[in-house]
């Protein structure tokens, strides 16, 4: 899955065949996605064609939806880069929802308190929640690793305490007492992330999520550590012979994970979107980090082109949620769909009738060039 | 504190922990027996949320039962889908169950807000139905404790029964029938059933069909009985928190049942706290069984552990 040559075949396959091979199967299941999409539409609505229409293209229709889609683009880029770091490595955490939490809480308290609103606020509002994020990826990790505790079970659970801190500190501590609302102050401008495009969403988080896809490709593909962690999601018991240490790589890359969760939590409050903390911010959006990975096969360089298409769908539902009677949440049946096809080994249709005819027809012309030969 | 003791021990709360510790068992039992099977269900807590809409929507338009069917049955539609996808179209079940509950999310909004004409999130709406309660309260003829048995065991739900009965008949099933072997046998050691003609995909699929019918049931109960209706989410984790009450039970029966009733009284705790201790604030108190899930998991998992070790194994 994750070499490019395969062994046994006789000739080895070029990296551009495996992902000429991806892209068709992504294809496929996007069409498929998207033909289920418009039966769902096209029974439940009252203007189907309008919908369909403002799914495919609103999100292109303004700067301002442009942006929307966009700066989704680099947050699931994000999200996706921090499953398919754990997910490359075989373990199926998910606390990325947690670490983002906690990442927005530490962002907060440092926004909030003096250092805010001086030239610090910034760049130690990002490095403190990436630190509290990893934090949060380490304790899954390191149960798992010292006491065989399952780390989905405890990842989640982990989440559901997260989100649950974050609601009791904005009411009691984060908030001025007595406003009885569930949102902090606006941030100091000097806390936030400067846009790249005015009057759009688009800031700074758009390069931290290159950065950040271009960080894990480097480590996942070009160092010894990301090696080592590749090994022991392809096969924990060689990697075990060949002397790695499977647990350590298994924990730094859940902490690693944790610590892009973190930095999502900054992008979400520090961002331009927010620029506060505001109790359940993110509403389940972290898990569409799940999809990201599974359809970009947990490679980072595919995470922001998944990201991309995605993230336009999902803003074409929300669209179509606002201007139409079809329900954003349509997009979970959608994803749903998208996740099973990608994962699921199909050929493509009728792909098989094709090769035997091909191969018959070879063989029959090997069969008469080797007659003529006799 | 002695308020508190004097809480837990009393009847009224044991009747809370059955009320709070059904729906959970019921998902339970469904996640042992995939486990069991060799498949993790970690599609258990969309599967939950399914069965809470099927339920809700089909007890609008019909007597109880067939609400709790219908929970049955769109569960085991899921399950279903699910052995499809992962036995025929080889994918890998954790995956399988990511989807499950990708689509359970959003799904269920989209399908109530279908269902009712455009209604987000809640079934309020809807006339649902509930579950009808068993009346014991013949028990209270028996002298000394006879007022204490009904208030434990009167007025639950017609399905804590059968969750209680389902305990049983599960353990019957795994330890005392030939097929219960066979079950076993393929998610221990998958090549020795194959090799003794044991048909082997079949067992998988029907083992995750009737999980995830288990899970539904649990949905049925917790939409109409524990809750009167549908909301968002309503499982908030209950699906997960039997995933840890599996691996906590050691994967037998009577286990799962100790651990649901225990993660059930955690449950039942955080209603009864709040009354009981006003300044502690609610978001800690609804930590608590997210917190237990993970200490029990953890202390769990080391004593399973040092056990592993002291055999020799791996």
């Amino acid at each position: 899955m994750t070499t490019d040559a395969e062994p046994g075949g006789l000739k080895p396959q070029s990296r551009w065949d495996v992902a000429r091979r991806e892209l068709v199967r992504g294809a496929i299941a996007v069409v498929i996605a998207l033909i289920a999409t418009i039966a769902i539409i096209f029974f439940t609505s009252k203007e189907p064609s309008e919908a369909f229409w403002t799914l495919l293209t609103a999100p292109l229709s303004k700067p301002r939806t442009i942006g929307l889609w966009i700066d989704d683009a680099a947050k699931l880029s994000v999200t996706g880069l921090a499953f398919s770091l754990v997910f490359q490595a075989r373990q199926f955490a998910l606390g990325v929802q947690g670490q983002l939490y906690v990442g927005a809480i530490a962002a907060t308290y440092v926004a909030l308190s003096p250092i805010g609103a001086t030239w610090a606020g910034l760049p130690l509002g990002i490095l403190v929640a990436m630190l509290a994020g990893a934090i949060y990826g380490f304790l899954p990790g390191i149960a798992k690793a010292k006491l065989g505790a399952n780390e989905i079970v405890s990842s989640l659970m982990l989440n559901y305490v997260a989100v649950e801190l974050c609601n009791f500190l904005v009411r009691v501590a984060l908030v001025a007492p007595g406003s009885g609302l569930l949102t902090t102050a606006k941030f100091p401008k000097t806390s936030l992330y400067p846009a790249l495009v005015p009057n759009t969403r688009i800031d700074l988080g758009l390069i931290f999520a290159v950065v950040a896809i271009l960080g894990v490709w480097f480590a996942l593909y070009r160092t010894t550590w990301g090696l080592k962690l590749r090994l022991v999601g392809h096969n924990p018991r060689f990697a075990e012979y060949a002397g790695i240490k499977a647990n350590f790589i298994m924990v730094s890359a859940m902490t690693a994970a944790g610590a892009l969760g973190g930095l999502l939590g900054s992008m979400f409050v520090q961002g331009q979107a927010f620029g506060n903390l505001t109790v359940q911010f993110e509403g389940g959006f972290a898990f569409e980090g799940v999809l990201i990975a599974i359809v970009a096969r947990n490679r980072p360089l595919a995470v922001p082109i998944v990201a991309l298409l995605y993230g336009y769908l999902r803003q074409g539902a929300q669209l179509m949620n606002i201007r139409t009677d079809v329900p954003a949440e349509v997009i979970g049946v959608v994803a749903a769909i998208i996740i099973l096809l990608v994962s699921s080994s199909f050929g493509i249709p009728g792909k098989a009738f094709f090769t035997r005819m091909a191969r018959r027809r070879q063989t029959v012309a090997a069969a008469a060039t080797g007659g003529v030969a006799k | 504190m002695s308020e508190l003791i004097l809480t837990i021990f009393s009847a009224a709360f044991l009747a809370t922990v059955i009320r709070t510790s059904t729906p959970l068992l019921l998902a339970t039992l469904g996640g042992l027996i995939a486990d069991l099977s060799g498949a993790l269900n970690v599609a258990l807590d969309g599967i939950m949320l399914i069965g809470c809409l099927a339920a809700v929507v089909a007890s609008a338009y019909a007597p109880w039962y067939v609400g709790v069917l219908a929970g049955i049955a769109a569960g085991a539609a899921v399950g279903a889908i699910m052995a499809f996808f992962h036995l025929r179209m080889k994918a890998d079940i954790i995956i399988v169950g990511f989807a499950i509950s990708a689509l359970a999310t959003g799904g269920t909004v989209f399908a109530l807000s279908i269902a009712t004409g455009g209604d987000k999130g809640t079934s309020i709406n809807l006339p649902s139905k509930g579950i009808p309660a068993i009346d014991l309260s013949f028990l209270g003829g028996i002298p000394g404790i006879g007022p204490f048995l009904v208030g434990v065991f009167s007025g639950h739900s017609f399905l804590s029964w059968v969750a209680a009965f389902l305990v049983f008949a599960i353990w019957y099933f795994l330890y005392r029938t030939p097929w219960g072997l066979w079950l076993r046998s393929v998610g221990e050691y998958p090549a020795a059933p194959e090799a003794a003609g044991i048909p082997v995909n079949a067992i998988r699929g029907w083992s995750l069909v009737v999980s995830a019918a288990l899970a539904g049931l649990g949905g049925a109960q917790l939409a109409m009985f524990n809750y009167i209706g549908f909301t968002a989410n309503m499982t908030a984790g209950r699906g997960f928190i039997a995933l840890g009450a599996v691996l906590l039970g050691a994967r037998h029966p009577v286990g799962v049942l100790l651990a649901a009733v225990l993660f059930g009284a955690f449950d039942g705790l955080t209603t009864v706290l709040p009354g009981l201790f006003g300044w502690i604030p609610p978001e800690l108190i609804r930590m608590i069984p997210f917190i237990v899930t993970i200490l029990a998991l953890v202390l769990f998992s080391y004593r399973a552990q040092r056990a592993l070790l002291l055999r020799g194994a791996r």
